[in-house]
């Protein structure tokens, strides 16, 4: 059974609000909520000596948990159909706490891949701190793994939703796995692109947006055959041009 | 002047009957283009669907299909032609009868020119198939089960791989499994008292395709026919068991012709299609491919549902619209029988529509589903089904009672050829088919591995259990009986659950 209009509308509004809330922490920090040199991308504009100390400034911790805000910011919107999908399989009392054990198996994840993204980043920014060349390698290799099989691979495996049990400590499990497993589809296709912005010397919050709108895009195409492609999935903008017309015309 | 769309069974459904006939020879001037030629017999049936590009089980390939006909595989097209036009169908979606019915205007299109090359009529259209119809006409038409044309020329309408409900070659639709109740419902999409969820034509159908429910146009009749007529053995499925061969055979299209039909009827009821600009529009308002069509002057023809969902602005007719008398008060008679007063002001107008649904119970862990079928117990949620109760006490014009439905969830497997009984409490609650069960579970498909999931309406056994003080047990007992899974196969059944849907 779908969900009803209201419900559905009620969990695009806060998955949507509450990314926008993370965008405005990382973007303007107001407040100064964040520490200086929080970010694992930041510290180029320094010399290596600077970035040394930016590191000995910003805990381990500190540049972790910013990558959980930006990734919260960037992966929210993706994560509306699995808790849609959630909350129409879930006791009415028990859908909020389905939907954040699923969302802590998706970050649990999502974490693990963060401490190696950021180590290596940390390393390469170290070995040449200010230099594009991390940035151009991680770009190509972000344009290959694009096109891959492998890619489409992950992003069809995005697409399966498990059946989740209704009582007792199966149906954590069921939501708590389910979160874990959809991590793991997102970070086999979307690794790539991710680590590119991150190894920009500048700008890579706006890249990150970017990122943001491609990775949300291609996880809202169909499943399709592996198979080497230059296909831009740019589902995303074609809904909001369509839209814009339907509601124009 | 429209083209009339006649009854099969005219002239007994023979070929004596001249639009089958015609048909015929069509059917066999398409077949003998190639299968890159977006003209031809094979390129349409992968229009609907393919089993050449996609990875499925041996048994299932076009390349293993027994003759007749002789199926292609190749020349292939281009990738971007294959990526533009195959596997369009659409299934467990809104989009259901317009893009059928697209589909459907443009093979008719081809065949027509193809039999006016033939010195044939040129006011030709497709017959249908109306298994609903008096007499024999539950049988399929005997032209389809010649092997050869009056003229001694093979039948490009006889198909080999088609076995009937029983399995044995003997093709017919069994009315007791399959009705045209669905007539009766009055809302596309959503439901009320007399249209269970999702609706006549399917449910809503956004940028996430894969995880719709079965209108009930398509789960009944139009699935269980694909089934009752393709079945299979343990060997071979029958053509039109699956999506990915129906369209070969040829008694797909008096099929999906008569299934057109009963949507115009229900129209012509005085039932309205949706408003919405994201089904007016079609799937290009949510960003996925639009429906496009080869055309015999060689042009495409892109549309939209908006282009298709009347009669009227279109180029037929039906030889007849009729189909089952819809009911009157039912929710009277459901209001009555659980002890409310009714006015006589209480008609289909003022009926509640469903607002909210809400999980009831559920089975406990996955099931595997063998030929021998399965039993098993559903718990409740005691408070939940106390709401059900509640809502069942407090039946009454302004508090019209819930609807309650059984959903078998995230079903998996190859075994499309299934018709499955599903009965609660000893009680039976519905047939359901299991067309679309490999493309679902297809990790790479449309639904992602997902499976397909099935609602049932079991709101007048819930109301007997009510009336009979037997609701309060906080369990009900499901069985599934399958009718073609071989001793050594079996499917998953994810969950099985019970669900209120609160009428506002």
């Amino acid at each position: 059974m779908k969900n009803s209009k209201q419900v559905t509308y009620a969990i695009n509004l806060v998955i949507l609000g509450v990314s926008t809330v993370f965008w405005i922490v990382i973007l303007f920090n107001p407040g100064s909520v964040l520490p200086a040199h929080h970010s694992p991308a930041g510290g180029n504009e320094h010399s290596m000596a600077s970035h040394e100390m930016s590191l000995h400034i910003t805990s381990f911790p500190g540049m972790m948990a910013y990558w959980i805000l930006m990734l919260l910011a960037m992966m929210m919107p993706k994560l509306i159909a699995p808790v849609q999908y959630i909350y129409e399989r879930t006791f009415k009392r028990k859908r909020f706490r389905a939907a954040v054990l699923f969302l802590t198996g998706y970050i649990l994840v999502w974490g693990v891949a963060g401490v190696v993204i950021t180590i290596l980043i940390q390393t390469l920014k170290l070995r040449m701190p200010g230099s594009f060349a991390p940035a151009i390698l991680g770009g190509l290799i972000a344009i290959v793994w694009q096109c891959s099989p492998a890619k489409q691979f992950f992003l069809n495996r995005g697409h399966y939703h498990r059946p989740i049990a209704a009582f007792g400590w199966a149906a954590s499990r069921d939501v708590g796995l389910f979160g874990v497993m959809h991590g793991v589809w997102c970070v086999g296709s979307g690794w790539a692109i991710m680590l590119f912005p991150m190894l920009l010397p500048y700008g890579h919050h706006i890249a990150m947006m970017v990122v943001a709108l491609i990775m949300v895009s291609e996880h809202m195409e169909q499943p399709q055959a592996p198979r080497w492609q230059f296909n831009m999935r740019l589902k995303l903008l074609r809904i909001v041009i369509r839209q814009t017309r339907i509601r124009t015309s | 002047m429209p083209f009339t769309r006649n009854n099969a069974w005219n002239h007994g459904g023979t070929f004596d009957n001249p639009d089958l006939l015609w048909y015929a020879k069509g059917v066999g001037a398409l077949q003998s283009k190639t299968l890159d030629d977006q003209n031809s017999w094979w390129f349409f049936a992968a229009i609907h669907g393919e089993y050449i590009t996609r990875s499925v089980p041996a048994q299932y390939s076009w390349d293993t299909i027994p003759p007749p006909p002789n199926v292609p595989v190749t020349p292939l097209p281009a990738q971007s032609v294959i990526d533009e036009f195959w596997n369009q169908c659409q299934h467990q979606s809104w989009f259901f009868p317009p893009w059928h019915r697209g589909y459907l205007l443009a093979i008719e299109a081809q065949l027509r020119s193809a039999i006016i090359d033939l010195d044939g009529p040129e006011d030709w259209a497709l017959p249908y198939w109306n298994y609903f119809g008096p007499d024999d006409q539950y049988r399929i038409p005997p032209a389809f089960t010649e092997t050869n044309l009056p003229d001694g020329n093979p039948n490009p309408l006889y198909v080999d791989a088609r076995y009937g409900p029983n399995n044995d070659g003997n093709v017919y639709v069994d009315t007791t499994v399959v009705s045209e109740k669905c007539q009766q419902n009055t809302i596309y999409t959503g439901s009320n008292a007399v249209t269970p969820a999702p609706g006549y034509g399917g449910s809503v159908t956004s940028f996430n395709h894969g995880q719709g429910l079965n209108g009930n146009l398509e789960a009944n009749p139009h699935n269980l026919v694909h089934t009752e007529v393709g079945g299979g053995i343990p060997s071979r499925a029958g053509l039109m068991s699956y999506p990915g061969t129906a369209a070969l055979d040829p008694i797909f299209y008096l099929h999906h012709c008569n299934i057109d039909r009963m949507w115009a009827s229900w129209n012509a009821q005085g039932n309205s299609n949706p408003t919405d600009p994201n089904w007016l529009n079609g799937p290009v308002a949510v960003g996925a491919r639009a429906f496009v069509m080869p055309m015999p002057n060689g042009t495409n023809w892109t549309f939209t549902p908006q282009d298709v969902d009347s009669l009227a602005q279109l180029d037929y007719i039906y030889e007849d619209l009729i189909t089952a008398p819809a009911p009157v008060h039912t929710l009277a008679q459901r209001l009555n029988k659980l002890g409310a007063l009714t006015t006589e002001a209480l008609n289909t107008e003022n009926m509640g529509t469903g607002t909210n649904s809400e999980l009831v119970g559920a089975s406990e862990g996955s099931l595997e589903l063998g030929g021998s079928g399965l039993k098993t117990q559903l718990r409740l949620d005691s408070d939940v089904r106390k709401n059900v109760s509640d809502s069942l006490f407090k039946a009454s014009e302004v508090d019209i009672p819930d609807l309650i439905y059984l959903q078998i969830e995230n079903v998996t497997g190859s075994l499309d050829a299934n018709i499955l009984t599903v009965s609660v409490n000893n009680q039976l609650a519905a047939h359901i088919s299991l067309f679309g069960l490999l493309d679902a579970s297809d990790k790479d498909g449309q639904h992602g591995g997902t499976g397909l999931s099935f609602t049932i309406d079991i709101t007048t056994i819930i109301d007997d259990l009510h009336l009979e003080n037997k609701l309060d047990a906080d369990s009900l007992d499901v069985s599934i009986y399958p009718n073609n899974i071989p001793e050594d196969e079996s499917i998953n059944v994810g969950r099985i659950s019970i669900y209120r849907e609160q009428q506002g």
